[in-house]
């Protein structure tokens, strides 16, 4: 072992290691901080939609309307929970309107219905859900065997689920559920939330813990953060991903199975309207679509924002023709503000 | 396994020639593919349905896929530099929409006027992606919506018919050139020198520099914010020209008549036209097999007999086969 | 007789190893032995058969013949993990670390050490994993917090995170760790490759380590043994103290260094200088830094990461911004710097990422030459793709590029020939005024870097001011005119080589 310089290697070591270290004390206290500013920018925001709102229409702030936006909350959320881990690796899953049509369609014709089904019990929930899961494996394993970007399986994905439901509907009258506990059941308050808000806390919490604590959850942030990596690390892309994309499926069936609930009755486009709230209540809650980054919390905050707003905007009376100009324009504004103070001449976004 | 080439020009990779071989078929794939499928998919339905080349078929297809194509193009662009935009078809219903009200007073001022307005309209979407550097995904996904709502404030959400000088744009659909319509030829032609200016000028290379590399690019002086605005600038174009096209062929224009849902249509004619979604590939000649492709999947179903309500599942079926089969994959990408 | 065998047991050998690809014989019957505790040295030019043999040794290819042994027991890798579980562990160029998660995660996804290194059944135990990895990260010497999330952490930090990552091998199994450094200091400066030499000396404690490098001076501080590598075949295995840096270039290349001396000219007394920067500032890079460069002269910027060179070179260029100073290229001042206009004023910019900054992968290197300066290539906005290959043909045979096929996408070709494609886009300006090279020679071996050095020369005797960014004093000492030392923004030394003689130990003095 002979190094040519010792003199020189040994006063770099001291000297270095000092300056280096204290840039390691500096990274940690920065580190923190770092990564709570957006969803603490976002809660701003919300509170001052409320407190617009109110102001707007007294209406806004009572009880009730806040039971209200909560049930209007989950149903998008429930999908968002889908979503965010499709995102979560940098894909995206189009097909959610088509699957909760063919899962609402479903379900109404295992159950009690005005077309004279009858009530099949749990199959009403365990085939629908089924049927949810299949179409999204079918969709992972497109994806990962054959090597189409998601963003086309998905969308031809959508066709077939709304497909399926349009032929499972058939040519009939519109089917009604006759079974009023099941069509009350969704807004029904219990302990002071709706029961479908109560379903949507609770998978939201649960995917929380899986996406922390789980070994398919840390997987799946790693794919999105790097996916080569991943691959040559031996980790289990191809199992992980077609999981997923079958999580984000049933995800979208329990939500077709509810929103179907809710409305007491569903045509195959009961799906109709959710991908356009889901996907940016995705993107303003933080979670980026490049993948790696983002949460279901994040996903939880985004969504609650823009129900309020959408809430909001209603009872202010806004027509509807100008809704989506809002949406939209929040959705543009939050964007901006997000990557505002990442600007830079060698800054790519896509 | 990737050949790496050494300094000595010595090749390290024991398939080099197979992986020759392999380059050089998916190129000519790359080429052909979308032509080869069109015709497939022609020939399936013509075997099935021999009334249907007899009774117009053809100019049903063309007529149909025009509009298509004409935002798949601009969507084209938009995919070619790495982005993709959302808004586009929005902008052709409010294009539509703009040009029923204006011809009346403005007559042959009023598809300048409104092709002027749609320009702006991607040139913004540009000009915000460009300077606030954020995802078009999201970007655009907001600006649709505001397209949209604008298309509804504006047509009083009815339908808006044209008043006078219908003249000035119908003949575009109802003039025929071998059998296919004005609406479509102008399709072709823009898809021409949609091709000669990506191969044949600086500003095309730029942006196909940026899709394939942008930073590559911007460090090789490639001029990256005004080539995206530029981008952006002709999918509204073509959207805008779209949008005449369907004027053209109903005398009107509502938020959710005909042409009111393009989008995916477009991006599917696009892709199944070879056109990358990761950007830096796309070939404007074959995304006329695209929308041809693409639209001619719904009227052949109807015309072979499908039943309605399983017309939807056919053409997702058909849209992730075709897109399957014609998707150049190069094996060590990450697809997304 | 334990004790015995383990110090006469090498921790690795291979007998007689081949490994062929179609006709191409990658690895010609390579034998070889390291023992424990050892530092073992390999070089060798690219396409010399390293990367070959490291992948033998990391399971991802298997060799035809010939046999390996750990420890005394032949071995068949027949995949990464089989290599991981017998202690090998590689630390690449590349970074392969997640940024989105903690030090303590990416430690254990080390494939062969994640199984109850801190997961039970697939769930996390959060406590346990940071545990094990802050153990891992004491052996050698790092106290980075566990928890931190790796995008937050410097670069040498990372580092450290990734020989970790290679050491924190199945321990139960006593197995020896064997570390496989390739290239880690290629992407370090000068006073943080001191850090990884000290982590290497740890590492001899602990078990055995193979550096691959193409800085021989590295190689000869940190090894104990060298092997060299040529066409296939160990051509030698010496001991450090036997061998000088000459020799083992001669034994890589197979023939003497071509390199010529530069010719130095004296600093011109009145001419306008072909550019000339003035108290240039950006908050928290650099501050203050003023310097000019004549025609035909260059002028070498050295420093540590954090001096601000890197930073203070993208913003003459106009790829970053600055708060204040001004630059004036041949007289005329430059307003509203950015890219595109600097380049239009006859500056280059060779960027030390070259994959990702320097060159379009997916165009050919016909495209990537006329890209930014079409030359004849183009009327007005119309290209010519006639003359496009023309010019590109040109530049191959003058910088003999290999192989000869313009066509072929840039990303296949090897790092020396890419750069040497870089070289020519810029070159291809006839009125290149200014041109900055950041780590020009990074991990080119020896062979392609001379090329590179020529160019840079011819460059220079055109009539090009340079300024470059050295990836080691002794070539700033070796290609500059002028040598500047930046040290935290600031410029704290300038040497006119032409009248002073500074030492690479001067140099450091004022870097640190």
């Amino acid at each position: 072992m002979a190094p040519t310089q010792t003199s020189e290697s040994a006063a770099n070591v001291k000297v270095d290691t000092a300056a280096i270290r204290a840039r390691e004390q500096v990274t940690a206290r920065r580190v923190m901080f770092a990564g709570s500013g957006e969803p603490l920018a976002l809660i701003g925001a919300m509170v001052v939609l409320i407190v617009i709102f109110s102001i707007l229409n007294p209406r806004f702030a009572t009880i009730e309307n806040l039971q209200n936006v909560l049930n209007q909350a989950s149903l998008p959320l429930i999908i968002g929970l889908g979503a965010t881990l499709v995102i979560l690796i940098g894909s995206i899953d189009l097909s959610v309107e088509g699957v909760m049509g063919a899962s609402g369609v479903a379900f109404v014709l295992l159950s009690a219905n005005s077309r004279g089904g009858h009530d099949t019990g749990l199959w009403a929930w365990i085939l629908p859900l089924v049927l949810a899961a299949a179409l999204g494996a079918t969709s992972g394993l497109i994806y990962t065997m054959l090597r189409v970007p998601s963003f086309i399986v998905t969308l031809g994905m959508w066709f077939v689920g709304f497909g399926i439901a349009t032929i499972l509907y058939g040519t009939d009258a519109y089917p009604e559920l006759t079974d009023d506990t099941v069509t009350l059941w969704v807004a029904k308050i219990t302990l002071g939330l709706p029961n479908g808000f109560w379903v949507a806390a609770i998978l939201t919490v649960l995917m929380a813990l899986v996406i922390r604590f789980t070994r398919f959850g840390r997987v799946a942030l790693a794919m999105g953060n790097n996916e080569e990596i991943a691959r040559s690390n031996g980790m289990p892309i191809v199992r992980n991903k077609v999981f997923i994309f079958i999580v984000a499926g049933l995800f979208s069936g329990l939500a077709g199975i509810l929103a179907t609930m809710q409305m007491g009755g569903t045509s195959n486009h009961i799906g109709d309207g959710y991908l356009f709230i889901t996907i940016p209540a995705v993107v303003i809650g933080g979670t980026s679509l490049g993948g790696g980054k983002g949460g279901v919390f994040r996903t939880a905050i985004g969504v609650l924002l823009l129900t309020i707003l959408n809430n909001g905007l209603v009872l202010a009376g806004v027509s509807p023709s100008y809704q989506s100009a809002v949406s939209g324009a929040i959705l543009v504004v939050a964007i901006v503000a997000a990557a505002w103070p990442q600007r830079g001449r060698l800054r790519i976004a896509k | 396994m990737t050949a790496t080439i050494s300094d000595t020009g010595s090749v390290t990779n024991t398939k080099s020639t197979e992986g020759n071989r392999l380059r050089v078929a998916g190129k000519l794939w790359q080429a052909g593919g979308p032509l080869v499928i069109f015709i497939a998919m022609f020939a399936v339905v013509a075997i099935l349905t021999p009334a249907f080349i007899g009774s117009g078929g053809i100019t049903i297809v063309a007529a149909s896929a025009a509009p298509i194509l004409l935002v798949a193009l601009g969507q084209a662009f938009v995919l070619n530099i790495g982005s993709i935009d959302l808004s586009n078809a929005a902008i052709t219903v409010l294009g539509a929409i703009l040009l029923a009200m204006l011809l009346g007073p403005l007559a042959i001022a009023a598809p300048i006027v409104v092709l002027v307005l749609v320009t702006l309209f991607g040139a913004v979407n540009g000009f915000l992606l460009a300077y606030t550097q954020v995802p078009s995904f999201a970007l655009t996904l907001g600006t649709l919506g505001i397209f949209k709502a604008a298309s509804l404030v504006v047509s009083g959400a009815t339908t808006v018919y044209v008043s006078q000088n219908k003249e000035v744009v119908s003949p575009l659909y109802t003039t025929q050139l071998a059998g296919l319509p004005l609406t479509f030829v102008l399709g072709v032609v823009v898809a021409a020198i949609a091709y000669l200016f990506l191969r044949f000028t600086r500003a095309g290379m730029g942006m196909t520099a940026i899709g394939k590399n942008e930073s590559g690019a911007i460090f090789s002086a490639v001029r990256t914010r005004a080539l995206k605005i530029t981008a952006f600038a002709l999918s509204g174009f073509m959207a805008g020209l779209a949008g005449m096209t369907i004027i053209a062929q109903a005398g009107s224009a509502s938020a959710m008549g005909l042409g009111s849902d393009l989008l995916l249509p477009a991006i599917a004619a696009a892709i199944v036209g070879g056109t990358s979604i990761s950007g830096g590939v796309t070939n404007p000649l074959n995304v006329i097999l695209g929308a041809l492709t693409i639209a001619l999947v719904p009227i052949a179903t109807a015309a072979i007999g499908v039943a309605a309500e399983a017309q939807n599942l056919v053409y997702g079926v058909v849209i992730i086969v075709v897109v399957a089969l014609t998707l150049t994959r190069s094996r060590t990408a990450i697809v997304k | 007789m334990t004790k015995a065998k383990e110090a006469t047991t090498p921790v690795l050998r291979l007998t007689d190893v081949k490994k062929s690809f179609g006709s191409v014989h990658a690895l010609k019957g390579i034998s070889l032995e390291i023992h424990r505790g050892e530092v073992i040295g390999l070089i060798g030019e690219n396409g010399a058969g390293k990367s070959t043999l490291l992948k033998i040794l990391t399971g991802i290819y298997q060799p035809d013949k010939g046999t390996i042994a750990v420890n005394g027991s032949t071995v068949k890798f027949r995949n990464p993990r089989d290599s991981a579980a017998s202690g090998i562990g590689v630390v690449h160029q590349e970074q392969s670390l997640f940024t989105n998660l903690t030090v303590a995660e990416n430690i254990a996804m080390n494939g062969a050490a994640s199984k109850g290194y801190g997961t039970t059944l697939g769930f996390y135990r959060w406590g346990k994993l940071n545990k094990a990895a802050a153990s891992t990260l004491e052996i050698i010497g790092s106290k980075l917090n566990p928890k931190t999330r790796v995008g937050d952490l410097s670069f040498v930090d990372r580092q450290m995170v990734e020989i970790a990552r290679a050491i924190s091998v199945d321990t139960s199994k006593n197995a020896t760790p064997l570390v496989i450094l390739d290239e880690p200091t290629s992407l370090l400066e000068r006073g943080e490759t001191a850090i990884l030499e000290r982590e290497i000396r740890k590492l001899k404690d602990f078990g055995s380590v193979i550096f691959v490098s193409h800085r021989l001076d590295e190689i000869i501080r940190n090894c104990d043994r060298i092997l060299v590598m040529r066409h296939g075949e160990l051509v030698a295995d010496r001991v450090t103290t036997s061998v000088t840096e000459d020799e083992l270039f001669k034994l890589m290349v197979g023939h003497e260094s071509h390199a010529t001396a530069h010719e130095r000219r004296a600093r011109p007394a009145n001419e306008v200088p072909a550019i000339e920067v003035t108290g240039l500032t950006r908050k928290g890079k650099f501050k203050n830094v003023s310097l000019s460069v004549h025609s035909g002269r260059v002028t070498a910027i050295v420093g540590t990461s954090g001096s601000g060179r890197e930073e203070f070179s993208r913003a003459i260029f106009g790829a970053e911004k600055f708060d204040g100073g001004t630059i004036v290229l041949n007289g005329q001042p430059a307003r509203g710097w950015r890219i595109p206009k600097a380049v239009k004023r006859g500056m280059g910019f060779v960027p030390a990422e070259r994959k990702v900054e320097g060159m379009v992968g997916g165009f050919s290197a016909a495209e990537n030459i006329v890209l930014t300066h079409p030359g004849d290539a183009a009327i007005g906005p119309i290209l010519l793709p006639w003359k496009r290959n023309k010019i590109a043909q040109r530049w191959f045979s003058t910088l003999d590029v290999r192989p000869n096929d313009i066509s072929q996408n840039l990303e296949r070709f090897s790092g020396g020939n890419q750069q040497k494609v870089v070289m020519a886009k810029w070159l291809n300006d006839p009125e290149l005024r200014v041109l900055v090279l950041d780590h020009p020679l990074r991990g080119l071996d020896p062979g392609a870097a001379e090329t590179v050095n020529e160019q840079i020369k011819e460059a220079c005797k055109k009539g090009t001011a340079v300024i470059l960014l050295a990836d080691t004093l002794e070539e700033a000492l070796e290609m500059g005119d002028d040598v500047v030392v930046m040290r935290d923004g600031v410029i704290s030394a300038t040497y006119d080589l032409s009248v002073d003689n500074p030492s690479t130990l001067d140099l450091l003095e004022r870097m640190v």
